[in-house]
């Protein structure tokens, strides 16, 4: 029982950290019909601004501000920074290539993604650099129930990311921005011709996308504590897989899809083998795509007659 | 007629005085020639192959080449040589070592250094030696590397696995570091090193008595699926019977998050790594074991070892792959300076008999480390060394295991 407790434990974390990432991907492809395997390159991005956040205000070991403070800046900073920068990415990379065949900024959003990791490569090295979290937040804050240690680092990534998850769902749903994307969503050339600013819209989605990623960057050094130039590649691979599992397009369903994947992972490495977790998730994105394609939460295509 | 003569003689004179003279300057102009070029030859060009900017091992790879750069300014000023060091990072690649190797074959280097990894050498040891090329490698201790027969060119510095996976073993019998019949935990990272050192220990630790869990992560892994595999193998593999965890691993950085993860799950058990995971700046879980196959030359007196300790004091802390580093760069460029001295051009063939020919005994090594290498590269003879970390994170030698 223990076992499972802790392996739930995990794989929730995990879980929500794929589908902070897995929304990013969602919201871009519901506006865009672009998937953007750059995402998980902006989640590697938020990691390394956390991780500089600590060294400025002294290092791990010798913080010259109180740790909730300290925590606050690293998410507005990870959050606005990263999202100026996929904001920046849409204008120059993706905006002029709107109109262009669908495979253009499909491999355009690759080379966005090899020119981030290796960036971050040529200008910090690929040294695995530590967050150091049990310097400034001890394991001994933590819940222990019936053997199983539930620290406050896990603790605070599930109510941030519930919390920015609920966040989402209501700007998308009761706000007139939220309005528009959706409507930019249905039909783009419709929305425009009824006055909505589609390039606007467009640049707040991945504002809003890609500040998720570089908070859910933030919350995953602390929890994992190791970051390199490479971690989003697989990251991203993986809320990938939550958003076509969930249903690409569908925020509710990357939620799920996240959660989804990262338990998969994590009871697929307890109960099976860690050697066998990564067969495991991209089996079930294989399977997905032959039993219901649309996603457990998509809609199916429309066909016109 | 006389006159006739007498021309014809003053000719010959001349002609014999003619070839004399200029024969002899040029006899002096080529032996000073001869003299000016073993001098002039004393120079080329090595390469080494290390994982100094790629890969899960960049600290240990830095650490060798800053070691190895240390060797070569180091011998160029005392032997008035002028040899280079050309850097390949390998980041502890197959794929990768294999593209720098072919370029490195291509170019004038006599030498490779390297290259660091047991899984590196299998890719690139056949194109060395096809190659002829010497390749002395500082850290790369699978033993097939020289039973397989296919790296006919390869030599190590540092004994193999079958010296450090018993000695390690041993250890933690004698030393009773896990009580009788209890369990000791192994896990390996599915890598060709880690592998091998697991294979070797496995048996012995069985044969004592104790029960050995075998578990495997994949080495590759990062962030969250890194952190998923270490919190499944705590969850999951670390019992109340595990005394002891044995991290064969190529990277200090997940032996350290391994050791957090425990310490985060409220569990308690020795860890000893070997000397993959052997680095001062990222694995300081107090209480470890770390083995090594090079000393602890801060706390040596000789001349050598301090003049060491301040040729890398501006890099930061070091550990134990350094010395062995300096050792094959110096072995390297030993061997293509007697080239030199022996009247020759160096070429990597002559340069591949000279490092064969190695024999420096412990007496002569100016680190008290013997160099003679088998028949086969093998390093013959050479102690495994041991660290603790204490209770502030500092590797601690212990001086007789």
């Amino acid at each position: 029982m223990q076992i499972f407790i802790q392996t739930l434990v995990s794989g929730i974390v995990t879980g929500c950290l794929y589908a902070l990432i897995a929304l990013g991907y969602s919201m871009v492809y519901g506006v865009l019909k672009l998937l953007n395997f750059a995402h998980g390159d902006l989640y590697m991005i938020g990691a390394f601004v956390g991780y500089f956040s600590i060294q400025w205000f002294g290092g791990a070991a010798a913080l010259v501000i109180p740790v909730p403070l300290l925590v606050i800046f690293m998410f507005l900073v990870a959050g606005l920074g990263v999202g100026a920068l996929g904001v920046a990415i849409e204008r120059f990379a993706y905006r002029p290539l709107r109109n262009a065949p669908r495979i253009a900024p499909l491999i355009t959003a690759l080379g966005i993604s090899f020119i981030l990791e290796d960036s971050v490569l040529l200008l910090f090295g690929g040294f695995q650099r530590s967050y150091d979290t049990p310097a400034f937040i001890p394991f001994t804050q933590a819940i222990h129930i019936d053997g199983v240690n539930i620290d406050s680092v896990q603790i605070m990534v599930v109510v941030v990311s519930v919390a920015m998850m609920y966040g989402l769902t209501q700007l998308v749903n009761r706000t007139l921005f939220g309005k528009s994307m959706r409507a930019v969503a249905s039909d783009r050339e419709a929305a425009e011709m009824l006055g909505i600013n589609v390039d606007r819209t467009i640049a707040l989605t991945f504002f809003i996308g890609s500040a998720m990623a570089g908070v859910a960057g933030v919350m995953a050094g602390l929890a994992n504590e190791q970051i390199t130039n490479i971690i989003g590649f697989l990251a991203g691979l993986k809320a990938f897989t939550a958003a076509v599992v969930g249903g690409i397009g569908s925020i509710p369903g990357a939620m799920i899809g996240g959660l989804v994947i990262g338990l998969c992972e994590a009871f697929s490495s307890s109960y099976v083998s860690s050697q066998y977790s990564d067969l495991i998730v991209f089996a079930i994105l294989i399977a997905t795509m032959l039993i219901r394609p649309q996603g457990v939460f998509g809609q199916p295509p429309l066909q016109k007659v | 007629m006389k006159v006739r003569r007498l021309f014809i003689g003053a000719l010959g004179v001349m002609a014999l005085a003619s070839v004399t003279v200029f024969g002899a300057s040029s006899s002096a102009a080529s032996a000073g020639s001869s003299a000016k070029a073993a001098k002039a030859a004393c120079k080329g060009s090595i390469a080494i192959e290390a994982p100094f900017a790629t890969g899960p091992a960049i600290p240990q790879g830095l650490e060798q080449l800053h070691f190895a750069e240390l060797a070569v300014a180091m011998f160029n000023k005392a032997n008035g040589t002028s040899f280079t060091l050309g850097q390949d990072d390998t980041g502890l690649n197959p794929a990768l070592a294999t593209t720098r190797t072919n370029a490195i074959i291509a170019s004038k280097a006599l030498a490779v250094v390297g290259p660091s990894g047991s899984q590196e050498v299998e890719a690139v040891g056949p194109l060395l030696a096809a190659a002829g090329m010497a390749a002395v490698s500082p850290s790369a201790t699978l033993p097939a590397l020289t039973t397989s027969g296919a790296n006919k060119t390869f030599f190590r510095v540092v004994p193999d696995d079958n010296v450090q996976g018993p000695d390690d073993a041993h250890y933690i019998i004698k030393h009773k570091l896990a009580p009788a019949g209890s369990t000791i935990l192994i896990i390996d990272d599915q890598e060709a090193y880690s592998q091998g050192i697991t294979a070797v220990m496995i048996p012995i630790l069985q044969a004592a008595g104790f029960t050995v869990n075998h578990q495997s992560y994949n080495g590759a892994d990062t962030g969250a699926t890194l952190n998923s595999d270490m919190s499944s193998l705590v969850t999951s593999q670390v019992t109340a019977t595990t005394k002891v965890i044995i991290l064969p691993w190529q990277s200090g950085g997940n032996a350290e998050l391994f050791a957090q993860t425990l310490a985060q799950q409220g569990k308690t058990a020795t860890l000893f790594g070997t000397d993959g995971t052997n680095s001062p700046s990222q694995f300081v879980a107090p209480g470890t074991y770390v083995s090594a196959f090079g000393p602890d030359i801060s706390t040596n007196k000789s001349a050598l070892d301090k003049s060491l300790v301040k040729g890398v004091a501006k890099y930061g802390p070091y550990g134990p792959f350094g010395v062995p580093t300096w050792e094959a760069t110096t072995i390297v460029l030993d061997a293509i300076d007697s080239v030199c001295k022996a009247g020759k051009t160096p070429s990597r063939a002559n340069v591949l008999a000279a490092v064969r020919k190695t024999n420096i005994p412990a007496s002569q090594s100016d680190l008290g480390l013997p160099v003679k290498f088998a028949p086969n590269g093998n390093l013959a003879g050479s102690p495994g060394f041991l660290f603790h970390i204490n209770a502030k994170g500092k590797y601690v030698e212990i001086p007789d295991k």
